[in-house]
Formats: C-alpha cells, structure tokens, sequence
C-alpha cells in the first residue's frame, strides 16, 4: 500500500511518500510509525494518553477521513493509500 | 464612548464636502459594526435597484467594535457597496493595518456619496480631512500608489487604494490596504473606481477605549492563549500558510480541476502546494494588526520565466491559477498572484475565468482569435499573460474582465461558468462536501467560502468531524456558521480565530469592549440579524434564486472517495429554508421578520 506524509508530518519522516506492506489496520500503521519515527511523531498521532488518535492527525484512507470509517480499526489492504496530515486550515 | 470612536465621515464627491455625523448608536448594536453595521446603513439608505457603477451607489468603509482594541487577530474592516459582479449586496472584509488607523484617526467608518468629476484620494491626518486631487495617481497600480502617497503623506499613513482594474471597470477589482491585503470578492474596487476615488490615505494618534478594562484584557489574553494552543491557529497557519490545504483537499477528492470539469483529484498538486512553497520560494511569514496566527507568505521566485516577488499566494488563489487551470508550475502560480494584487484585483474570480476560456476554448467555442494565441489547460505562461492583459485592459483581457458568467454567456455556454450568482465559487467541489454545496448556492454574495465555512468541519474536522459526503445536518450547522461568520466579520476580527476561539470567547471579548451583559446567544442573533438583512436586500435587488451550476447538480464525480456524486442540493434546501424561518422561496416570514427586528427591512 502507499503511505504519503504532508506538512509537519512531512517533516518528521523526512518523506513524502513510500510503499508498504498493508498492517492490518490504521492503529498497527500508527504504532509502527511511531516506533519508527520516536517521540515527536508519537506526540503528534496521538492523545496524551496514547489510547486514541490525536487531535493534530488527520488519516485518510483513500481519500475518507477514517473518523467517518472506523476510526482506529479502519482495516488496510495492499492497493490502499493512507495519507497523513497535521490538522490545517486555510482559505 | 466604549470600543467605538463614535463618528462617521460622510464624504459627497460631487459637491466635494465632507461631513461628520455621530455614529447610529442603536444601529451599531444592533448590527455589531463592519459587515452588520455598513449592511444597515447601506440599506437604509440606497435603492436596492440601483446600478452599482452609477454614482448613486454608495461604498462604505466600516470597522468593527473590536478593530483596533487589541482583541485577538482585531484588524478587520469592511468595504460594502451593491456589488457590480453579482448586483447582491456587496461586502468585503480585508486585514491589514489600515482598519485600526481609520479609528486611530478618530473615524468608525466613512460613507462616500456620488462621484467625483475628476480622480481624488481623501486625506486622513486626524482632525485634517481633505478630498486632494489624484491625477498623478490615476493608472498607477496598488503597489505604486501606495508608495507615492505614502512618500507625499508620510511614512505612519496607511493606504487602501485600487488599481488599475478598478479604474477600467473591472468587475471582479477589489480594493487593497497595505499593498497586499484585499477587500477582493464582488468588485468593489470597480465602485470606488466609478466615483474617481483612488485612494484614502489615514493617519491617526488616538486609541480605542473599552469598557472594562480589567475584564477586556482577562478575556484578550484568554483568547491569544487558546489561539496559541490550537494546532491551526498557533503553528499550523505560520509555518505553511494557507496554501497547505492544497494536498488535504486533493487527496479528499475535493480540489476541483480543469474549470471542474474533471473531477476533484489533480495528481500535480503536490507540487503547487503549502510544503512546496515554504520549500521553495517563501522568504518570511507575517502578520496583520492584533493577530499571533501570522498567515501571510512574503514570497520571491528568484529567477526564471516568473521571476516576481509579493506576498501569497492563498489557498484559493494558488488553486484558481493551479488545479482549476491545470497549471503546476508554481513559480507561475505565485507570478499571476502577485499580478492580481499589483493591479487591485480578485485571483479567485480572474483565475476561475480563465479556466472557464480555456474549456471554451478546447471545445472550439473560444476562437483562438480572440484570445490572440492558443489557449489550452495546463499553460503557465497563458495564466500569466491573460492576467496582465486584464491588468492592462489589453486584448482578450476586456473580455476576461467581464468574470466568467458573462464572458461564457458571450459564447453561449453560461452554464460552464462555474459560479452562483455570477460569483466564481473557490476550491472546494460541492459534490465531494455537500455542506459546501449548500454553502455556495446560499451565500448572500455569490459563490464564496468565508460565509461559513463547511470545510473547515467536512474535512478538517474543526470543531467537530462531520463526514462530507452525507447532506444529513449540514444544514443547521452551515446556518450557524453562517451566522457566526457574520458576527465575526463585524466584530472586526478575523475568521481564523474560529481555529482556536468559539462563541464565548469572541462574545467575551465583545461584551467587556462594548459594555454590555448579553447573553452568548442574544450576541449570535445579531448574526442571524445580519445574514437576514443582507437577504432582503438581495430579494428587493432581483438576485436570482439560491442554486448551483448545473455541472454540480447533474454531473457525478468520476472518481475518489465522491464517485459518483452530484451536489445533492435539493436534499438540503428545504430544510435549510426551515430551519432559517424562511418560505419554501427563500423568503423570510413576518415572523422572523419580528423576530430579528427587520419588519420595516421586509
């Protein structure tokens, strides 16, 4: 599956986009993630308390939010693109 | 006088006298100021058939009670007339630096009647009021103007001013403060143009008191703590601009491409967006009067084709000239930008006109021989020189300065502008936000995103997540967003506050300036108060009814998570009238009317 980071999120993994293999869902890709990219993007993906996902993350899987799936155990395939952003504004 | 200075200057440009009258008290509470404020005594005061070009359509400068009090992002001011693009009322609401000063000054607003037979600026240095002669500004663009007056004036004046598109009539001019911030939706730089005026030029050494001093600042510095805080309002905005949305509205299916004839996906964003800009071509970011978001870009291509320097560009521009045009050269992008300002006029209706003339002209409706070339999507270097020529009213140019309505129905395909209207709607596809949808087909002033505001919940989730794709609640939350809007737009602060600040605490800040002990709710009804004013100007003007392009209502999305779906307009309609106490016509009812205190509006 295709993983794109933008802004901070950019940032942090030094990315713009790779190919993975597909975890079982959003919350495993999110740990991973995190492991991978240490503190700061933990801090970033998740509550402070670590159990849900974040106020600053916005995961879109497919192009739907997955607050609008289902949420953290939104399931991941091989063919998905999961892109992930900070919480932005404009106009 | 509490948050208010308490005086307007009436200026006749005919007889050439300027007067100075006490500011309508009863009005100002209940209207709120700026927006809310100029709406009512525009009302009061002009036929709502009136040809907005003519010199009995009058322009109003109004700023809030909140503008220049140090209330969090408190700069704002609004430019109202009848708008010439639209024939709705019209109102414009700009940033800056030039807002506080008028008040400064000692002025809560300026009214200008008639026309002058010959270009004039009104000098503002405190007490010293004078209509001087503007000849030798006449033709010069915002950024020229600007400095002469401020090299004739001094350095402390603050100018807003229009360029040359609003001199030439140019329906979508705007006009412009501090060079680069704009009251730019609807042409009101074309109305200060019809009347000769170039410029007002204001200096001012007064300040704004408030009524509870104590209080005010405990609310001010709440405010600015919890901007701080917020992931948008604190850090977000600064470090990438408004453009950042570019990639989230795409990778949503919601960036419309090609004058949105192909859906909402453009697979070159990326490379005109936010990180792309901060990556390349950004120098600093800064920030208006009052406010600690600093969204702005000062920005420079430093060399190539578009080799230019200026400020931007926004989100709705950069995807105008990007997306919507097929264009991914952003060094392009930023160039027409700054052309827009330079010559005082609106990027998101030029842009969306010229993606209009490209579709006309790939479909062989456009004869290349009135454009002067071969104009095809995808063209960096046509935005960029279809944008001069509207600056310099050259060519094709006139013909662009019509706005895309107009210029289509020339051609005979009205139903390619992609407008509400006959205002360019911006970047974000009705069909893949319904909310949005619904937002332009009810907007007061034509297709435009800052009455309300449904992306911001639709996609970005702020403040609550709501899914995009359904129409169920979209329309009790886009009336209170559009309410909520207009009261912030005449409290004289600035829309992103909402990332960060809600009702209590804007109401809070406006309580203790003003002095007054209304509820939060009793403060939001004067929203509700505005949008109705603004509605029944636009029913005894003629404005067409609330609809949408027909690309939107009958042609599904191709692709993305929005396959398949059309603006489901009808479905939200209805139900907004309801909610609105409107008639199935979109009419308010006596008793809204009585409601709201507009029963003599009616």
């Amino acid at each position: 599956m295709k993983l794109k980071f933008f802004a901070t999120y950019r940032t942090i993994a030094n990315c713009m986009e790779r190919e993975i293999s597909a975890p079982g869902d959003v919350w495993s890709l999110l740990q991973a993630l995190a492991e991978e990219y240490g503190a700061q993007m933990r801090a970033k993906l998740f509550t402070p308390d670590g159990g849900d996902i974040g106020m600053d993350a916005i995961i879109l899987v497919n192009g739907m939010n997955v607050a609008h799936l289902k949420g953290k155990s939104t399931e991941l395939s091989e063919g998905d693109t999961v892109a992930i952003f900070p919480m932005v504004a404009g106009g | 006088m509490n948050a208010w200075v308490g005086v307007i200057l009436r200026v006749d440009l005919a007889a050439k006298t300027i007067e100075r009258e006490p500011l309508n008290m009863k009005d100002a509470h209940d209207f709120v100021g700026a927006r809310g404020l100029a709406t009512k005594y525009f009302c009061d005061e002009v036929d709502p058939n009136v040809e907005p070009l003519s010199p009995q359509n009058k322009l109003i400068y109004m700023t809030g009670p909140l503008t220049g009090t140090g209330a969090a992002s408190g700069g704002r001011f609004e430019v109202v007339a009848k708008a010439p693009l639209t024939g709705t009322i019209g109102a414009a609401n700009a940033g800056g630096y030039f807002g506080p000063e008028l008040k400064y000054a000692g002025y809560d607003g300026i009214i200008f009647e008639n026309a002058s037979d010959k270009p004039v600026y009104l000098y503002i240095n405190d007490d010293v009021v004078e209509l001087r002669d503007a000849w030798g500004l006449w033709g010069k663009s915002v950024y020229e103007t600007t400095d002469l007056l401020i090299a004739e004036c001094g350095e402390s004046f603050k100018v807003s001013c229009i360029g040359p598109t609003g001199e030439n009539g140019c329906l979508f001019s705007g006009v412009l403060n501090d060079k680069h911030r704009a009251a730019g939706r609807g042409g009101m730089g074309a109305v200060m143009g019809s009347k000769k005026l170039k410029a007002v030029a204001v200096r001012g050494t007064g300040s704004v008191n408030v009524a509870r001093p104590v209080e005010f600042m405990d609310a001010l510095v709440d405010a600015r703590q919890k901007l701080k805080e917020h992931p948008v309002g604190g850090t977000g905005l600064a470090v990438f601009g408004t453009q950042v949305l570019v990639n989230i509205i795409n990778e949503s299916g919601a960036l419309p491409t090609h004058n949105w004839r192909d859906g909402g996906y453009f697979p070159e964003a990326d490379a005109t967006g936010g990180e792309s800009l901060a990556d390349n071509y950004l120098v600093k970011n800064k920030g208006c009067f009052g406010c600690s978001i600093d969204c702005a870009r000062v920005t420079r291509v430093p060399d190539g084709p578009f080799k230019s320097e200026g400020e931007g560009p926004e989100y709705e521009a950069g995807w105008s000239y990007g997306a919507n045009c097929g264009v991914s050269d952003l060094a392009a992008i930023c160039k027409a930008s700054f052309l827009c300002n330079e010559y005082g006029m609106d990027p998101i209706t030029l842009g969306a006109t010229i993606a209009c003339a490209m579709e006309l002209s790939e479909m062989g409706a456009i004869p290349e021989s009135d454009v002067g070339f071969k104009l095809r999507f995808g063209d960096p270097h046509a935005i960029v020189n279809l944008t001069e020529m509207v600056g310099k009213n050259e060519g094709f140019g006139k013909t662009l300065a019509l706005g895309s309505y107009r210029m289509a129905e020339m051609y005979g395909h009205p139903e390619l502008s992609m407008s509400v209207k006959k205002q360019e709607m911006p970047a974000y596809d009705g069909r893949a936000v319904q909310g949005m949808a619904l937002e332009y087909a009810t907007s007061n002033r034509g297709g435009c995103h800052v009455r309300g505001y449904m992306t911001s919940p639709e996609i970005l989730g702020v403040p609550i997540k709501v899914d995009p794709l359904v129409t169920e609640g979209k329309a009790s939350l886009l009336k209170l967003f559009q309410d909520l809007t207009a009261l912030i737009d005449s409290l004289g602060v600035c829309l992103f506050t909402t990332f960060g600040l809600g009702l209590p605490e804007l109401a809070a800040q406006y309580k203790h300036a003003v002095g007054t002990d209304e509820t939060d709710e009793e403060i939001l009804l004067k929203g509700e108060r505005i949008w109705n004013i603004e509605k029944h100007f636009n029913i005894a003007a003629g404005v067409e009814k609330d609809t949408l392009p027909p690309r939107l209502l009958r042609e599904a999305l191709p692709s993305g998570p929005a396959a398949g779906k059309v603006a489901e307009l009808h479905a939200m309609l209805g139900e907004y009238y309801e909610l609105r106490g409107w008639d199935a016509d979109g009419v308010p009812t006596d008793l809204k009317n009585k409601e709201l205190g507009l029963a003599n509006e009616a």
